[in-house]
């Protein structure tokens, strides 16, 4: 494994390199293809089964910006930097130091170098998400939907590289991360591999293959996944259902499976969305299996305002008793 | 105080918000490929559709408007083959009863229907229409050409072009609209740009 992530780090730094210096003669103009948003959020938490109600606050730039030659497209690049502050959010996120903390967040920020030939992959560079599941292919980030690769495999966003391609018939993505998740750095030997290669992403029906194989915050994960979308009019089938293992504490593999069913439909117009998902997991060494219930609806009021809303129950009564109930509602804002 | 600044400018510069995270942005490159199986890249050239857009299309086209999502900022892509332009491909969504159906037009240089094909059209009746029976109508002609093929309320498409689409008139109709609008936009947004491609 020590072999593995020194090269990673070597092509990493390699890949740094070529990516700088190919896309150099492309600054000259830097506001050319380049799209920016302001990205606010305001975001209401009612945790019933806690009794806690909490408040998350994102302001925020989006930035995507197409690198070009006389040639062509030399790549793109991703930033998303956001000032995110939390009150009384119990339990927050490792990025934060207490309930009432105000951080600035690095979403996704990579770079996708993808003027190489036709048979070479592109090659991402940065902080991503990880090609896994359903998430590689529908975009959460800012939302109330969620497919839960923060819980299922230890982040959902890590810093690392990439290859990816869309061919034909079909598309991957493979990437070694460092399991440092926010920050561009090993902790404690982490490292991520993971990969998902589907049927193209625009097709009605969407059928997807998808491994993992990690060290985060000193957990051993391993996955492998199947994961599907099927639409019909405005409606929507989506599933994912994954096996493996992890290892918590260095000593044996606890086996886990976790699936995923989602029914969503949409308005003629695409402003109103609604979805229902029922999640389902089971974990060798817990007495009791998790059953989950989502509903969530949005509404886009315009191409700027969005309001959504979601409601997460839990169906079986867990060992500590307390139920999973929590109601959120969301307010989002983009100029 | 140099990086405020920066913000403040790029804030500024602000116009039309895509409503999706731009990280969620992906090229039609397999569509890109099929359209001009000879390409070697594409060249992304990025333009705002604004509310002015929107008024010059509603004038041109009485009865019709620009879906919310049409707004923001669109990526006209130049198929290359090395240094040389092929054509232009541009993506367009029309509303229709079966939620937004996506079109990935092929351009020429004459700004001239080449081809299309459907990105994504949740129709039953998508097959009747994705034929070359049904696009021949549409190949080589420019907007004022289709501009003829559609009947005088504006929305639906005329006899000659129904006589073509079998059992599925309404879908007919919704491509045609693409049609227009795609050509409209390019000319009024990329076109001046799109001149150096075609001495």
């Amino acid at each position: 494994m020590e072999k593995y992530r020194g090269f990673g780090k070597k092509t990493m730094r390699l890949c740094v390199t070529i990516i700088i210096l190919i896309s150099v003669p492309s600054y000259g103009d830097f506001s050319d293809n380049l799209r920016v948003s302001l990205d606010g959020s305001a975001r209401l938490n009612k945790n019933i089964a806690a009794n806690n109600t909490s408040r998350i606050y994102a302001l925020g730039l989006d930035t995507h910006k197409v690198f070009s030659s006389a040639y062509g497209d030399v790549g793109y690049m991703v930033g998303q930097l956001y000032l995110t502050k939390l009150s009384n959010q119990t339990p927050f996120s490792s990025l934060f130091n207490s309930p009432d903390d105000k951080q600035f967040v690095i979403r996704e920020a990579h770079l996708n170098y993808t003027a190489g030939p036709q048979w070479l992959p592109n090659i991402r560079l940065g902080h991503f998400t990880l090609p896994f599941g359903l998430e590689a292919s529908i975009d959460t980030n800012g939302r109330l939907l969620d497919y839960y690769h923060g819980k299922n495999l230890g982040t959902k966003l890590d810093w690392g590289l990439g290859f990816n391609k869309v061919l034909s018939q079909v598309e991957y993505e493979f990437s070694y991360t460092m399991g440092g998740k926010n920050e561009p750095k090993t902790d404690d030997s982490s490292y991520v591999f993971s990969g998902r290669i589907g049927s193209l992403s625009h097709y009605d029906f969407i059928i997807g293959l998808s491994f993992l194989d990690a060290k985060i915050d000193n957990i051993q994960r391993k996955r492998f996944a199947i994961d599907w979308q099927y639409y019909w009019q405005t409606w929507g089938v989506l599933g994912e259902i994954a096996f493996g293992k992890d290892d918590k504490f260095q000593k044996e593999w606890q086996e886990e499976k976790y699936s995923l069913l989602e029914l969503n439909k949409t308005s003629l117009n695409e402003q109103l969305k609604l979805y229902g998902q029922y999640i389902f997991t089971d974990r060798e060494g817990e007495s009791k299996n998790q059953q989950l219930i989502n509903i969530g609806v949005s509404y886009q009021l315009d191409a700027k305002l969005e309001l959504s809303f979601s409601s997460r129950q839990q169906l079986n009564t867990p060992e500590s008793g307390k139920k999973q109930n929590l109601v959120r509602l969301q307010l989002r804002y983009r100029y | 105080m140099k990086i405020i600044l920066i913000l403040t400018l790029l804030l500024f510069s602000l116009q039309y918000a895509y409503a999706d995270a731009y990280c969620s942005l992906r090229d039609p490159v397999a569509q890109i490929q099929q359209l001009y199986p000879q390409k070697t890249n594409q060249l992304s050239i990025v333009k705002t559709v604004d509310s002015s857009t929107r008024k010059l299309v509603k004038l041109a086209l009485p009865s019709n408007d620009l879906h919310f999502s049409e707004l923001g900022q669109h990526t006209l892509y130049v198929a290359m083959k090395n240094t040389e332009a092929l054509g232009y491909v541009h993506v367009r969504s029309e509303q229709s009863k079966w939620g937004l159906v996506e079109i990935i037009w092929a351009i020429d240089k004459d700004l001239k229907i080449k081809d299309f094909t459907f990105q994504r059209c949740r129709s039953p009746k998508k097959k009747l229409l994705d034929n070359k029976y049904f696009k021949n109508v549409f190949i080589g002609k420019n907007y004022k050409e289709l501009k003829t093929l559609l009947s005088s309320d504006g929305i639906t498409a005329n006899n000659i072009l129904l006589d073509k689409a079998k059992d599925a008139p309404e879908l007919a109709s919704v491509v045609l609209r693409c049609a227009l609008k795609t050509l409209l936009i390019t000319d009024i947004l990329w076109g001046e740009e799109l001149k150096k491609f075609n001495p």
